[in-house]
């Protein structure tokens, strides 16, 4: 306990003696925000199923993070997809398989590609906003103005986000492979000629299961980091317009991060359980 | 008249007392903001909190509110200690009191009207939308923004966002104000319209006030009581006048 | 509220597309591995499943017709494949039928191909058992492509070593080279002409001699008459036929050395080709040869005719009632 008090009191200083050891403030300083970004979603996860439910607010993020991202993510899909065909045909046709070109590209689309630059792109736009819009909130003390109005601003303000962030992701990277899709056909079309069905036919004819659902799977946690990053930088921002701007960016990276650590984690699960 | 290292409850008055601050101690890391507090507030009274900046007056009303948790001492509201209160206890409690923010604390991706509704739509859920409306309008009326309702409050100036930040937080009829610095970052004339408005609806709603506030115009107009917080204590309380004859060097600064 | 209901549509339509399109695609997916509509089980049994997966697909005659569900091995010997097939394929597919493992294209997947058999048979049933018949597989293809690739590497040596030794053969070349052959040959040839030319004035002869003995002058018209006669003529007719027929074969065989030694000509080179492709001594060579078979004609004519000759005919008749007599008793 002793100990413990001594840790908190000196955590802002450069380094502490703990037990004849020298631990660094900074790595302190890592563990006291792994600490606190855990009881977080922690809290979250309390905070989710208890009733009140704010649905009327969780549609609206709904429509503000999926709806209103839908443009970004579809143009970047389509530009994905397009570039991927150009980009390998000439390998293919070098190696005589260009007829595995709807094979290549489908499999990279959805299960790679897909995911991982939708929540890429949705990081970028959602999960800076989410930490610029509570950091400002809390620097104004919007937050504490919604405590003080008998309404749990975790649960109308956390909650709903990070929720919408989840399920919407899944959504947009499915209509993201979609358009993906269709821009590599129109990559393929540009040189040879393949009708829309013969190409959606190979497509379909290649993938499985074991290629779409942890795909599909993954962004749910794509969803879930990129909203509770968002939210738990803007929320614990510190107060000042530069502790909002630090949280927005520090909210950006560290999600994006987070995205190719779940991929990683995924990739290892899927291959486990055998479906690589 | 200047008080009292130690605080030593009226009893004769006890029934009239809506907030009474006994011991409070409220420190962040090792600086001790509030040591010692207190005061009572009585009913219809307004007390004005006269600190100098950084000496703790905005932690004190955020403690009575609950949005800080005090290290020591009790805070009693409307009878009830804040500290035994259970989330749903509190919230019920936070809807007789209103509590006007510095900073005024508009959802700014809200209009004037949401604003409004916002805190009624957790304590009067079982009102009609008309009835809604008709809140909303008369409310903002008696801070004379009747036509700003569907405007977003970037749209306003600062007086005027602070007239609708007081609206919002009169809506629901409270018993107990507090006020966080209003003329705060508000011209001189401003200002007084705030003290005056604050005056106004004081006398309209009934209520009762904390007022933190080191803006002496505003301390002259609106306090009935002042008390003035040094060094974490309530080192002097009384009228504007009595502490304005002080000759006390720490009470006598506010008033030169 | 007209802006929030129109929200709310445009996240309706946002979410109902997601949606609509992840299940389209769950269900091309699972309809491709066959999870939906209704199937049947069947097992083929193999001895080397050459990297087969379950979900690799199966095909009826080249028509997708199911995927690979199941793999178990059953001894060390015997993999057992269990497919799950459109129950709309059932009628096709019979209890002879067999299945083979294939390539989907050369660098693809493996493929259970389902092939018919000519021979009737009952319909598969629920959890029946294919007959399997081993294809030749990708390696092993290769290995056998090694071999042959081995072998016309020795053979393209030999051939090599060959035309070096034809190359190298002085005796050959000398034949080749010797200009004396062709004059030879050409003279061989001009020799057989003029025995045609013989046999045909030889012909001339007889023909002059059986008009002698029709018209019963000298010697020869006495002696058919005679029995003893008769007989000795009889002989001497087979023997006529003998030779005849000895002729034919000579002939035959001058025809087929005549057609080598053109086509040795034809294929030849150096002197002797030269000498030999005389278009005139190959002209002369015909006509040799047609008179020969102009020769041969009218020897069989004068046979004939002489079958029929007053002289010789009693002859015949009083041999076939000899005949007769004969089959009589």
């Amino acid at each position: 306990m002793i100990i413990f008090m001594q840790l908190r009191v000196n955590v802002t200083e450069f380094c502490i003696d703990f037990n004849c050891m020298k631990i660094p403030s900074s790595l302190l300083g890592f563990f006291n925000e792994i600490g606190a970004a855990s009881r977080f979603v922690s809290r979250y996860f309390q905070e989710v199923v208890q009733p009140r439910y704010e649905v009327k607010q969780f549609i609206k993020q709904c429509f503000l993070i999926g709806y209103r991202s839908l443009p970004l993510i579809g143009i970047t899909g389509f530009i994905m997809g397009l570039v991927l065909t150009m980009q390998l045909r000439p390998t293919l046709i070098a190696y005589g398989v260009v007829s595995k070109l709807p094979v290549m590209v489908s499999l990279a689309i959805v299960r790679e590609i897909g995911p991982v630059i939708s929540a890429l792109i949705f990081a970028g736009k959602i999960s800076s906003s989410m930490g610029a819009e509570l950091g400002s909130m809390k620097v104004t003390e919007q937050i504490d103005a919604m405590e003080v109005s008998g309404t749990n601003p975790f649960k109308y303000l956390v909650v709903t986000r990070v929720l919408a962030a989840t399920l919407m992701l899944p959504v947009l990277s499915v209509l993201s492979d979609a358009i993906g899709l269709y821009g590599s056909y129109l990559g393929v079309n540009i040189r040879d000629h393949t009708s829309l069905s013969l190409y959606f036919f190979e497509v379909f004819n290649t993938l499985k299961f074991g290629d779409v659902l942890p795909a599909i799977i993954k962004t749910f946690f794509f969803g879930f980091a990129i909203g509770i990053i968002g939210c738990y930088k803007g929320y614990n921002s510190s107060k000042g317009t530069e502790g909002v701007g630090r949280a927005a960016n520090s909210a950006v990276v560290i999600s994006s991060l987070m995205v190719f650590i779940i991929d990683l984690i995924t990739v290892q699960i899927t291959d486990v359980l055998g479906l690589n | 008249m200047a008080v009292t290292d130690t605080y030593s409850p009226d009893d004769s008055t006890a029934e009239n007392v809506v907030i009474r601050i006994a011991h409070l101690r409220k420190q962040f890391g090792t600086r001790v903001v509030l040591n010692d507090f207190n005061v009572d507030l009585h009913k219809g009274e307004s007390l004005v909190v006269l600190g100098r900046s950084g000496s703790g007056k905005s932690v004190l009303i955020k403690c009575i509110i609950g949005l800080l948790k005090p290290d020591g001492g009790d805070i009693f509201v409307l009878g009830k200690n804040i500290a035994d209160m259970e989330h749903a206890e509190m919230d019920q409690l936070r809807s007789r009191i209103g509590f006007l923010f510095q900073s005024n604390a508009l959802y700014d991706s809200m209009t004037i009207r949401e604003n409004l509704e916002f805190p009624m739509r957790h304590h009067l859920r079982n009102l009609s939308n008309s009835e809604v409306n008709d809140m909303v309008m008369k409310t903002l009326a008696d801070v004379g923004l009747a036509h700003t309702v569907d405007m977003m409050p970037s749209e306003l100036s600062g007086g005027m966002q602070k007239r609708v930040a007081l609206a919002r937080s009169l809506i629901l009829h409270p018993e107990i104000m507090l006020y966080d610095e209003p003329t705060t970052g508000l011209d001189p004339v401003t200002g007084r319209e705030i003290s005056t408005l604050i005056t106004e609806v004081q006398k309209k709603y009934s209520t009762s006030s904390i007022i933190i506030s080191h803006d002496m115009h505003c301390v002259k107009m609106t306090g009935d009581k002042i008390a003035v917080l040094i060094e974490g204590k309530c080192y002097a309380l009384g009228t504007y006048e009595e502490l304005e004859r002080s000759t006390d060097h720490n009470v006598k600064q506010f008033f030169e | 509220m007209a802006k929030e209901t129109l929200n709310n549509i445009k996240l309706g339509i946002f979410i109902s597309s997601g949606l609509l399109i992840l299940i389209v695609s769950l269900y091309l997916v699972g309809r491709n591995q066959n999870f939906f509509g209704s199937n049947f089980y069947v097992r083929c049994r193999f001895s080397n499943i050459n990297g087969l997966i379950a979900g690799n697909n199966v095909r009826f005659s080249g028509i997708q017709a199911g995927t690979v569900n199941q793999i178990q091995v059953i001894d060390d010997t015997t993999i057992e494949v269990t497919l799950l097939i459109d129950k709309k394929m059932k009628p096709y597919i019979h209890q002879n039928t067999y299945a083979t493992i294939g390539n989907d294209g050369l660098m693809g997947n493996k493929v259970i191909n389902l092939t018919p058999n000519m021979v009737p048979a009952p319909e598969i049933v629920d959890g029946g058992l294919l007959y399997n018949k081993k294809k030749p597989y990708t390696d092993e293809m290769m290995e056998t492509l090694s071999n042959t690739n081995n072998n016309v590497e020795v053979l393209s040596r030999k051939l090599i070593s060959t035309v070096e030794q034809i190359n190298n053969s002085h005796a050959l070349w000398s034949i080749l080279n010797d200009t004396t052959i062709p004059k030879n040959l050409n003279v061989s040839l001009s020799n057989i002409k003029e025995a045609t030319v013989r046999i045909n004035d030889m012909s001339a002869v007889i023909t002059d001699i059986a008009k002698d003995i029709r018209d019963g002058k000298g010697a020869a018209g006495s002696l058919v008459a005679d029995e003893k006669v008769a007989n000795d003529m009889k002989q001497a007719v087979a023997h006529i036929n003998n030779a005849a027929q000895e002729s034919e074969v000579m002939v035959a065989r001058i025809d087929s050395i005549v057609k080598q030694v053109q086509q040795d000509i034809n294929n030849g080179h150096g002197t002797a080709h030269a000498l030999l492709k005389d278009t005139m001594l190959v002209s002369r060579l015909n006509n040799s040869m047609s008179n020969i078979e102009k020769g041969t004609a009218a020897f069989n004519k004068d046979m004939e005719a002489l079958q029929h000759n007053f002289l010789t005919r009693g002859y015949f008749k009083k041999e076939a009632k000899k005949n007769k007599k004969a089959m009589k008793e």
